[in-house]
């Protein structure tokens, strides 16, 4: 267990393993504080107050914090929700976040939001498109936001781009950093046949600032990305590729469904920690 | 080649209905599978991210019409509701109006008006915090103009009226009741106020003068205006005591003199 601090915990993360924040483990979080580096939460889910902020807060007191949205929906030709956006804001003043993440996806169409990371077309027309809407975002809130790989179960034929090429393209364009889900690279090779390894290759790695990992299941005829599992061991081989190729980042522990007790949380990112420090003692 | 608006519009379609195919023709499936099948996971997903919803909104509805029952009706529910909001926590509103007319449900009479105090409770569960007023500023305000004061509510506050008791169904249908006693139907029926009082969700019982004033207040009545309601409902109505309380106990947000 940590010593408490006495005032709010640094902003920015450490590179080291954080988990995500899930309503059934704040109480056991806030009274056992355990040693892990970060923690993240769903932008959304603490748009409103109440006890979800309140332990929020209490937690923020002992950790840095990261803010990733799931429903901004920057890939859509909607307009930008401004309600949404100035919830975030406001949000992001009151934690102080050290990083806050969006979806390189799409969710909304004219008149209802479908409220999924769908799969854009990787054309020009949609890489210009978002690239406008995240510099929209980054201009509102004032600051970088970091843009996290999806995974996916179809692509579009008319796809002129490699996922990969139009990721690091929209890094390039926009200044935005990348949040590298390893396990969405991993699913989507194996859906799509194509060699994880490349993908790593062709991203910036200055602009990868965050790695996320969690668990797929396996659906009929494609791996689906349930964040209801322990992390596949393929996926704890590609980390440490990419680690390798990033040096250690702040690498979070993801698990959305099927949630379970914080000490299996705790573990995996004991896995975590271990790998970054073995990669960081082989960098040094 | 489609443009990007287009492509995501036929997306939408075949997303949820999939009788609607025309976007297949622009998809592949994952290796060792065809678009379809693809497309099929999405559907899977956006369902049970929307049943997810509304389980989490309603379960006192859940355990009212059972779990299989639920789940067909949110299915249908979702197919003629579209999400208005990216944030999935707030998909879900008017499922007691669609209830009252869902076969195998309007016969239960009171549903719609339980799912309406169920999505009141989890509004206020989401709504945002507001500071505590300042009242001593009130001792500022000169006694002529105090009826023309304009108090705000707590942002969670939500008021209801229902000809059943919807409060004792409520009640009776919480997870840690397993008291299975019926309620009494005919017992008569509730008007309530619905607020986040710290963390907690507060229902309240309140009388028909009560309910009149707090209704005027949400209104943006003057305090005046209130007060003449409130005592049309009931000419005994003790209305400072009404205001004491009221802002007491966190009720009363804020007020503004014009």
């Amino acid at each position: 267990m940590r010593t408490r601090p006495d005032s709010v915990s640094a902003t920015i993360l450490p590179a080291r393993a954080g988990i995500g924040l899930r309503a059934p483990h704040y109480r056991e979080l806030l009274d056992t504080l355990p040693d892990i580096g970060w923690l993240e939460v769903h932008s959304e889910n603490y748009f409103g107050g109440g006890r979800p902020l309140w332990f929020l807060e209490q937690l923020r007191a002992h950790y840095p914090v990261s803010l990733h949205g799931v429903g901004m929906s920057l890939g859509a030709t909607t307009h930008l929700d401004p309600d949404h956006l100035s919830r975030l804001k406001a949000l992001i003043e009151r934690i102080e976040p050290g990083l806050v993440s969006e979806h390189l996806s799409w969710g909304a169409v004219e008149g209802r939001h479908l409220n999924d990371l769908l799969p854009l077309p990787y054309t020009e027309e949609a890489l210009a498109h978002v690239c406008s809407r995240i510099m929209q975002v980054q201009d509102f809130l004032g600051r970088r936001i970091l843009i996290e790989n999806i995974s996916s179960y179809l692509r579009w034929k008319h796809d002129a781009i490699p996922e990969w090429e139009f990721v690091a393209e929209v890094a390039r364009r926009t200044g935005c950093g990348l949040l590298l889900d390893v396990n969405n690279i991993y699913v989507s090779a194996v859906n799509h046949g194509f060699d994880p390894r490349a993908y790593l290759a062709a991203l910036p790695a200055h602009r990868v600032e965050e790695i996320h990992l969690a668990g797929f299941d396996e659906g009929a005829g494609c791996l689906i990305d349930t964040h209801g599992k322990r992390v596949a061991d393929p996926v704890w081989q590609l980390y440490r590729e990419a680690l390798v190729r990033l040096d250690p980042r702040p690498t979070l522990i993801e698990w959305d469904t099927d949630i379970p007790a914080l000490s299996v949380l705790l573990d995996e990112a004991a896995m975590a920690q271990c790998i970054l420090e073995e990669e960081h003692a082989l960098a040094a | 080649m489609p443009s990007l608006r287009e492509a995501q519009a036929a997306f939408a379609r075949g997303l949820l209905d999939a009788s609607d195919t025309a976007v297949l023709a622009h998809l592949a499936g994952a290796h060792g599978m065809d678009a379809d099948a693809g497309l099929a996971v999405y559907r899977n997903s956006t369902f049970s991210n929307y049943r997810g919803a509304l389980r989490e909104a309603y379960p006192v509805i859940q355990r009212l019409v059972g779990e299989e029952y639920f789940d067909q009706a949110a299915d249908d529910f979702i197919r003629f509701t579209p999400s208005t909001f990216g944030d999935v926590n707030l998909y879900g509103a008017g499922f007691g109006d669609f209830l009252a007319s869902y076969p195998g449900a309007r016969e239960l009479v009171y549903l719609p008006d339980v799912a309406r105090l169920e999505w009141a409770v989890h509004l206020a569960f989401q709504d945002i915090d507001c500071e505590p007023p300042d009242f001593a500023r009130l001792a500022d305000v000169p006694p002529e103009r105090l009826a023309a004061l304009r108090f705000s509510l707590h942002p969670s506050v939500r008021l209801l009226t229902s000809p059943w008791p919807v409060l004792a169904i409520w009640r009776a249908n919480q997870p840690a009741c397993d008291d299975n006693e019926a309620v009494d139907l005919g017992s008569g029926g509730n008007r309530l106020l619905v607020i986040r009082r710290g963390h907690d969700v507060d229902l309240e019982l309140v009388s028909a003068a009560e309910f009149a004033a707090l209704a005027a207040l949400a209104n943006k009545a003057s305090l005046g205006d209130a007060l003449e309601v409130a005592h049309m409902a009931d000419p005994d109505f003790d209305f400072g005591a009404f205001l004491q309380r009221h802002a007491a106990v966190g009720t009363l947000a804020d007020f503004t003199l014009e």
